[in-house]
């Protein structure tokens, strides 16, 4: 059994539990995994992880509520524990001296990236995050992205605003290239959106990572769930992943319908609209 | 004697056990055929060398707790034998009543036993063996795992058991389901090991949570038994539309998270009316019988040779026809198709004929030109094998491992790596529960030797 230590409410939907796990934190890489379980009867759910104490031998990632585990998850408190807790799973991300990086974020990442974002900082890069929700009561994690980065520049999406209005601060800043140069893109955010960056940067010679999140069972490599058509040859993301290069995955459609496989049932709420995704 | 069964119209919609096993009248009745050879062909048939003559000849004079007695010295895992073996290739076929008619169901047998001694609460505890102060550390909870954790435990070693899923069991949990070995019989026979004094340590994968290296600070031997779990697909477009499942998957949702029970569990699983099953193995039949249970309308069996040249056992071919699967011989995939929304909704596939032999032995199938047609499917399942999980070979440099990923060891089990043993689909790349199980008895004696001569 693994104790949540705390449980923190970020937004209206968006929620931090800290697991606790000695063994996990002890290992945990930027970038990586856990999958978790709530009781004998749940289903195996992966979360990127967004922070680690290996003193403390603690565990935190951030979910939001969009299903029926992640609405169970919600109502855990303090002192409650999980049946299953297991990780880290995948590879840690890539983190070397780039340069200048772009990290886009949204959803999830906006916690998931922190671990990244901080271990490139002190690689020496120049890191400058964009952002991205659908209103401003959707934002959160600011202080901690802002502390680790040059720049942070934030690109809400109104109402319907869509890609395109998350988009804009990197559409921006690809135009002004020759003032301001960039080595390295790499998104944790809404499936939909790091495929609008992976074509938008597929002609112009800048490495594009994305840090996938499809559906798992898993998640050590033995069902195949997570599997994605790659310039090498299928590719597992809880094993060769989740971080890949943008422009070596194919078929970013058939990804974003296997995303959506289980949505019906444990994804989407009622009502659910594509354009109104929960991860975006 | 034939073992009751389910009647296929009432088994198709349940998860029940389809054979209900022999009463005890069936089991002594069956016992008396045995003549009690001298020369005992049947043992060597076993792959664990079970003293077969010795079980029967105590049920043939009633005494069952003395059968099991008999029956537990050499397998801790008699009621997942008795349901899984492939009897009929090994020790029923080398019995002396085989030459003349029918052999003594001797697998049928060693379940009744093993469900007796359940139903009369629990397998009696051997005496253990004084400790030894040695520690092994066993890796994957498998076929292999559990029988080298018994071995090693009943011979005095500390013995712990890492797991990486949830639950202990390996493919026994995830991959045959719940009407050909009830998760019951395997978690039982679980408990077994665990009384043995195993310590079962699940949610931890070594690799991640411990390196091998990190393991020998603290272990004197390790043992490998992970098993070949990463899923070969078809290679051809489309496959990756949704309803588009490796039998890993469709199978481990099923059995192991028991998504036939969706909502009361959390696993959903999503299918359609025409499932095409690929492959010709006992894990398509498998999955094809999964899926008549899980309600398909119209279940496929798409094999590329033809019925001779299945790999499955004759007896579950005739289970999953039985329960009106179809099977289609000589036919290849060559492509999925999509509705539109990358959902799949049909196959185009291409007949085949036998050519010469292939590496195998068996004839080469060689498509037919012009032969394309579609076969209308809404869910297809692709069983076409498995290889060994890489990710203990990846973070281990100096385990030697061949061209297909599995752990090269000598002929008793010995890896290249010191003080690490490996056995099952981990060395073989994929066989079968009780090959693996005879591997791993064979590494469990490597290892014993290994531990009583490190003080000398």
């Amino acid at each position: 059994m693994f104790e949540v230590v705390d449980h923190e409410k970020l937004t209206h939907k968006v929620h931090r539990l800290r697991i606790s796990a000695p063994h996990v934190a002890r290992k945990a890489q930027p970038g990586q995994f856990v999958i978790l379980i709530l009781d004998e009867k749940g289903e195996r759910v992966p979360f990127t992880i967004s922070d680690w104490d290996r003193q403390a031998g603690t565990v935190d990632f951030v979910f939001l509520e969009v299903g029926r585990t992640t609405e169970r998850m919600a109502r855990l408190q303090k002192g409650d524990t999980l049946a299953h807790f297991v990780g880290p799973l995948g590879k840690p991300a890539e983190i070397d001296k780039f340069g200048h990086v772009v990290c886009v974020v949204s959803g999830y990442g906006l916690a998931g990236m922190v671990p990244i974002i901080k271990r490139l900082k002190e690689k020496g890069n120049r890191i400058t995050t964009i952002m991205q929700a659908a209103d401003n009561e959707s934002l959160y994690n600011q202080e901690a992205l802002k502390q680790f980065s040059d720049h942070l520049l934030i690109g809400v999406g109104g109402a319907g605003g869509g890609p395109a209005t998350a988009l804009k601060p990197l559409e921006d800043m690809l135009k002004n290239l020759d003032h301001e140069p960039m080595d390295r893109i790499t998104a944790m955010a809404s499936i939909c959106l790091m495929r609008f960056i992976a074509e938008a940067t597929r002609n112009m010679g800048i490495k594009t990572t994305v840090h996938m999140a499809p559906v798992m069972v898993d998640g050590t490599g033995m069902c195949g769930a997570c599997r994605l058509a790659h310039a090498d040859g299928t590719q597992f993301a809880c094993v060769h992943g989740p971080e890949f290069d943008a422009h070596k995955i194919k078929a970013w459609d058939t990804l974003m319908a296997r995303r959506c496989t289980y949505a019906d049932d444990s994804i989407m709420q009622p009502g659910f609209k594509c354009d109104n995704c929960s991860q975006w | 004697m034939e073992m009751p069964k389910q009647a296929p119209c009432e088994r198709k919609h349940n998860f029940d056990e389809v054979a209900t096993g022999y009463t005890l009248e069936m089991a002594l009745q069956e016992s008396r055929r045995c003549i009690q050879c001298k020369k005992r062909n049947c043992v060597e048939g076993c792959p664990v060398n079970i003293q077969i003559p010795d079980f029967i000849s105590r049920m043939q004079k009633n005494d069952l707790a003395g059968a099991a007695r008999v029956l537990k010295k050499y397998t801790s895992l008699p009621g997942i034998c008795g349901r899984v073996c492939p009897q009929e290739s090994q020790c029923e076929s080398k019995c002396t009543l085989n030459k003349k008619g029918v052999p003594v169901a001797i697998g049928r047998l060693e379940r009744f036993l093993a469900d007796w001694e359940r139903s009369q609460g629990g397998a009696a505890i051997p005496d253990l063996t004084p400790s030894t102060g040695k520690k092994v550390a066993v890796v994957g909870s498998g076929p292999s795992g559990l029988t080298v954790a018994a071995d090693l435990a009943l011979l005095g070693h500390q013995v712990d058991m890492f797991e990486a899923l949830h639950v202990a069991g390996g493919v026994l949990m995830y991959g045959i389901p719940e009407f050909r070995l009830p998760k019951a019989i395997v978690q039982g026979e679980v408990e077994y090991v665990k009384k043995l004094g195993v310590n079962l340590k699940l949610d931890y994968v070594i690799g991640i949570n411990a390196s091998m290296d990190e393991l020998l600070e603290s272990y004197d031997a390790i043992f490998l038994g992970t098993g070949a779990g990463l899923p070969w697909f078809l290679d051809i477009p489309g496959e990756n539309f949704n309803n588009v499942y490796s039998a890993n998957e469709f199978l481990t949702r099923c059995n192991l998270m028991k998504a036939y029970r969706y909502p009361e569990y959390a696993t959903p699983i999503k299918m359609g009316r025409r499932v095409a099953v690929v492959g010709g193995g006992n894990v398509a039949m498998d999955s094809a019988r999964c899926a008549v249970r899980l309600g398909a309308e119209k279940v496929m069996v798409i094999y590329r040779r033809s019925r001779a040249e299945m790999p499955a056992r004759l007896e579950e071919m005739e289970n999953a026809e039985e329960e009106g699967v179809e099977f289609h011989f000589l036919v290849a995939p060559s492509a999925m198709i999509g509705d539109g929304r990358k959902n799949v909704c049909g196959m185009e596939c291409i007949r085949m004929e036998l050519g010469e032999p292939d590496a195998s032995g068996r004839r080469r199938p060689v498509p037919v030109k012009g032969s394309e047609y579609v076969v209308e499917t809404d869910t297809v399942v692709v069983s076409l094998g498995t290889s060994p999980n890489p990710l203990i070979a990846s973070t281990t440099p100096d385990l030697q491992v061949s061209k297909k990923g599995t752990i090269v060891v000598d002929e008793n089990g010995k890896s290249s790596k010191a003080r690490v043993w490996a056995g099952g689909d981990i060395i073989s790349g994929g066989a079968t529960v009780i090959s693996a199980m005879g591997e791993a008895r064979i590494a469990a004696t490597a290892i014993h030797k290994y531990l009583v001569n490190i003080d000398q």
